[in-house]
């Protein structure tokens, strides 16, 4: 129990990257559902997130292996375990987290003749980190060459990225007709720092040649950019880490603009179909920038003796660092934000007649007690999208507690479990949602998680 | 009661969460026991010698000489890390006479460290290769990785003489391998 404590308290201070929230997602009692679909049907007079405490989430995922392959305490050699985690994944393996924690939150609905309309604003941190398994590097570091003459190994294999960033969000929301709800928000970036090396390509081969014993050529296209960490790799730099985070956290960092849009149709009453873009959106790196390249082509021959001319060859390492030099460039770069499209369809049904039934309400939560639906989430990644798909049952198990159960298949797991509880008690929405719940008997050997939990001051819509 | 009962609900799905989910005893210092013992091959050294190139202007050359500087063993990791090295030589000669071949390998105060001697029979229409492999452990290794410079010296030996149409070479390969233990 403390262990699992303790490695929750980790995963939520390490700041996901699936970012895949399946249970928020269009779960309309929960206000936050607004930041996964901005057309979401919500329906309240207005509301506000508790100030820190209204939106937490957290997501860790690594496919391909889990901490107990590595770190099992099983008396099994390290070194034969490393060596199992690093055969079995593949160059599409990646380790991934993401955490957000929202500074503040709100919104209001503005009546309107034809249909409401609501503002949202707010404004949440965010830490994002995602790496591939660089296999080909690893079986270099773990077995050299020898053994893999004729092995082209690939240094695109290289990939990662890590950004914090503070972002401010303004939505708008608008009931268009019965069956109609369209959503965009803006969203200004404010980058805190960012490493990013994701368009590595390159390779290094030995093969056997009748000319040398080998022929052996590395051609390296590396670079990794960095923004907001520069200055505190000068000597001279008093740093200040807490001052920097505030400063650029408020808009002081490397700035950025993002879109979100989203969707939501009724064909029938009790037939739901959304759709959602999220953060698509750059963010130009102008301040505290520095990049390292290590850029070139090498064949390396061995010692060679110059008989013929009397000249001494060149040194071999002093060539080599000539033809593929580490250099250090202090150029502006841009990064993409990982892109997130979500699409659900929804049916409902077993429709609840109450005595202040309002039947020209759309809102499914209130007329029906039960919704059954399929969720498809797809994110941009450096390399092929991630991809995801949920089937899930909602509830009403009282007016003011709502359940949605979600079943997800995607690249970490076929097995994924989730749950998420929204109540409603008085003014005060408290929710809890958390995935890859058949992890929780053994966490240590879990591929992905996710949790999030939230408190908001919910204000309802009287008028149904 | 409603309240009662979605309070008893939160608790039973998060008691139910935490407690009823366990963690296997992991052990994250066995990083400490991390042993990477990659071995590495790469060429070590090269020439092909054209039977011409031991005539200049009509006259036999028998001597010649050059002394490269080798600096991969001057880097701090590899010295450090290096547990084992196997030096790998063929020579080849294709050329009516016969050959020396001496590698003396020098430290930065020019003094030697290591002696590498071949003697290849002139050549007679069949294959003609002189192969050997060095292994170098312990004090052969540290002596090998002061290294800085190898004296490559070729010797003609007399015969039959060539002239600047002389076909055949005298061609060394050499090939290392190293072994790293990297904890």
């Amino acid at each position: 129990m403390k262990k699992t404590l303790l490695i929750f308290v980790l995963f939520l201070t390490v700041d996901s990257f699936s970012q895949n929230k399946q249970i928020l997602y269009n779960f309309t009692s929960v206000p936050q559902s607004l930041l996964t679909n901005p057309g979401s049907d919500v329906k309240y007079n207005w509301y506000f997130g508790v100030p820190l405490l209204s939106g937490i989430s957290t997501n860790v995922g690594s496919s391909g292996f889990s901490a107990y392959d590595l770190f099992a305490d099983n008396g099994v050699d390290f070194n034969v375990k490393l060596r199992n985690v690093v055969f079995s994944t593949t160059r599409n393996d990646r380790i991934a987290l993401n955490e957000q924690i929202e500074l503040f939150n709100g919104g209001f609905k503005i009546a309107g003749e034809k249909g409401d309309s609501y503002i949202s604003f707010g404004m949440y941190q965010e830490f994002d980190f995602m790496s591939y398994f660089p296999k080909d590097i690893a079986i270099l570091a773990l077995d050299g060459n020898r053994d893999y003459l004729g092995k082209v190994f690939n240094l695109g294999d290289l990939n990662l990225k890590a950004e914090m960033l503070s972002v401010f969000h303004l939505g708008f929301h608008k009931k268009v007709n019965e069956k109609l709800i369209l959503g965009a928000r803006g969203k200004i970036y404010s980058s805190i720092y960012n490493v990013n090396s994701t368009n590595n390509s390159g390779y290094i081969y030995t093969i056997p040649s009748s000319q040398g014993v080998y022929e052996q050529v590395i051609y390296s296209d590396l670079q990794l950019n960095t923004s907001g960490i520069a200055n505190y790799d000068n000597q001279d730099y008093d740093p200040n880490v807490i001052k920097d985070i505030t400063k650029r956290t408020f808009l002081g960092g490397n700035l950025g603009l993002g879109f979100d849009a989203g969707i939501t149709y009724y064909p029938k009453k009790n037939i739901q179909l959304t759709a959602s873009v999220i953060d698509l959106g750059f963010i130009k790196h102008t301040k505290e920038v520095e990049s390292l390249t290590f850029k070139g082509t090498y064949r390396y021959e061995g010692v060679i003796p110059n008989f013929s001319f009397g000249n001494t060859a060149e040194d071999n390492y002093e060539e080599f660092k000539d033809a593929v030099p580490l250099d250090t460039l202090y150029t502006d770069y841009t990064t993409l934000r990982p892109t997130k499209f979500n699409t659900s369809i929804q049916f409902s049904f077993e429709e609840e007649v109450s005595e202040d039934c309002n039947c020209l309400n759309y809102d499914p939560e209130t007329i029906y007690k039960s919704a059954i639906g399929a969720q498809l989430f797809v994110m941009s990644t450096p390399r092929t999208p991630l991809v995801a798909f949920t089937t899930y049952y909602r509830r009403k198990i009282f007016n003011s507690l709502q359940m949605k159960g979600t079943y997800t298949i995607d690249s970490y797991s076929y097995k994924n479990i989730g749950l998420g509880l929204s109540s409603m008690i008085g003014p005060v929405n408290f929710y809890v949602l958390a995935d890859n719940l058949l992890e929780y008997r053994d966490i240590t050997k879990a591929n992905s998680l996710s949790f999030q939990v939230g408190l908001n001051v919910v204000f309802k819509d009287k008028k149904k | 009661m409603k309240i009662r009962a979605i309070h008893s609900i939160f608790t039973i799905v998060i008691l139910n969460l935490f407690l009823s989910s366990c963690a296997s005893d992991l052990d994250y210092n066995q990083v400490n026991d991390l042993r990477l013992e990659p071995v590495i091959i790469s060429n070590f050294a090269y020439f092909d010698a054209q039977a011409n190139e031991f005539v200049n202007g009509g006259v036999e050359q028998n001597v010649f000489f050059d002394a490269p500087t080798v600096d991969v063993f001057s880097e701090n990791f590899f010295t450090d890390k290096l547990n084992k090295v196997d030096l790998f030589f063929e020579v080849n000669n294709t050329i009516n006479r016969s050959y020396r071949v001496d590698l003396i390998f020098l430290d930065r105060n020019n003094q030697p460290v290591h002696f590498s001697n071949f003697f290849i029979p002139a050549y007679s229409g069949t294959e003609n290769v002189v192969r050997k492999t060095e292994i170098f452990q312990n004090a052969a290794l540290n002596l090998l990785k002061r290294t800085t410079k190898i004296n490559f010296t070729l010797i003609m030996f007399p015969g039959p003489p060539l002239s600047e149409s002389s076909v055949g070479s005298l061609k060394l390969r050499s090939g290392v391998t190293a072994y790293f233990v990297v904890e």
